[in-house]
């Protein structure tokens, strides 16, 4: 399984994380490559951003209370127990670190696995037997 | 299998998920499984309708018998066997 996480919205990341999860379960092999706004909370420092929700920015609170009583965790918690799990991949684009201050591997969280060009991403799509846009 | 049967199973090993959403359940399922032996049983508690769907079709993924499920007040008990 292939995800190319291109949202910086927490609401997305959380979806990502979900998506995650379901396919530690099944214990799915699974590469995450990460785009443009997503890049962000990778690089390391960044972490205590704001957050912020892909649309409806003003629901933010009430999405996160709710996520909350709904015994959600964190999206990067997420993230940490799908790889705990299964086989997950974390790749970044170079363009995106770039744009964030991440230009090495020591730049970024340590859940990163490397840095990618576009190319390497299209060949995973190409190869995948399911492609997640998020 | 009846619901006196599955009351009348012995169980390995509970999970209670109760407090989370899906996919909580799920994830702490599969936590739990690797914690018992072939042919034990597992029940898992929860409480969100989706995990009800998820879960057998989870275990039949997987190779494990689904056993069926008890409604108890507002959770679901469900049981599987490892194989």
């Amino acid at each position: 399984m292939v995800i190319g996480l291109f949202s910086g919205g927490y609401d997305k990341l959380t979806f990502a994380g979900v998506l995650l999860s379901g396919a530690a379960a099944d214990d799915m092999e699974v590469e995450v490559y990460v785009h443009l706004k997503a890049a962000q909370w990778f690089v390391k420092g960044n972490e205590e951003g704001k957050l912020y929700l892909s649309e409806d920015n003003e629901r933010l609170d009430t999405c996160m209370q709710k996520l909350k009583e709904a015994g959600s965790p964190s999206w990067i918690e997420y993230f940490m127990m799908a790889r705990e799990m299964t086989s997950v991949k974390i790749y970044v684009c170079s363009l995106a670190g770039r744009i964030w201050g991440g230009t090495n591997n020591e730049n970024f969280i340590e859940m990163v696995d490397g840095i990618i060009g576009i190319g390497e991403y299209i060949d995973a799509v190409k190869s995948a037997d399911v492609h997640f846009l998020v | 299998m009846t619901k006196e049967e599955l009351k009348a199973l012995e169980i390995a090993k509970s999970v209670d998920a109760r407090g989370t959403a899906c996919p909580g359940p799920l994830l702490a399922a599969k936590k739990a499984i690797g914690e018992i032996e072939e042919g034990e049983i597992m029940e898992v508690l929860s409480a969100d309708e989706g995990t009800k769907r998820d879960i057998p079709k989870w275990a039949e993924k997987k190779g494990y018998d689904y056993l069926g499920d008890i409604e108890e007040n507002g959770y679901f008990k469900m049981y599987l066997r490892k194989n």
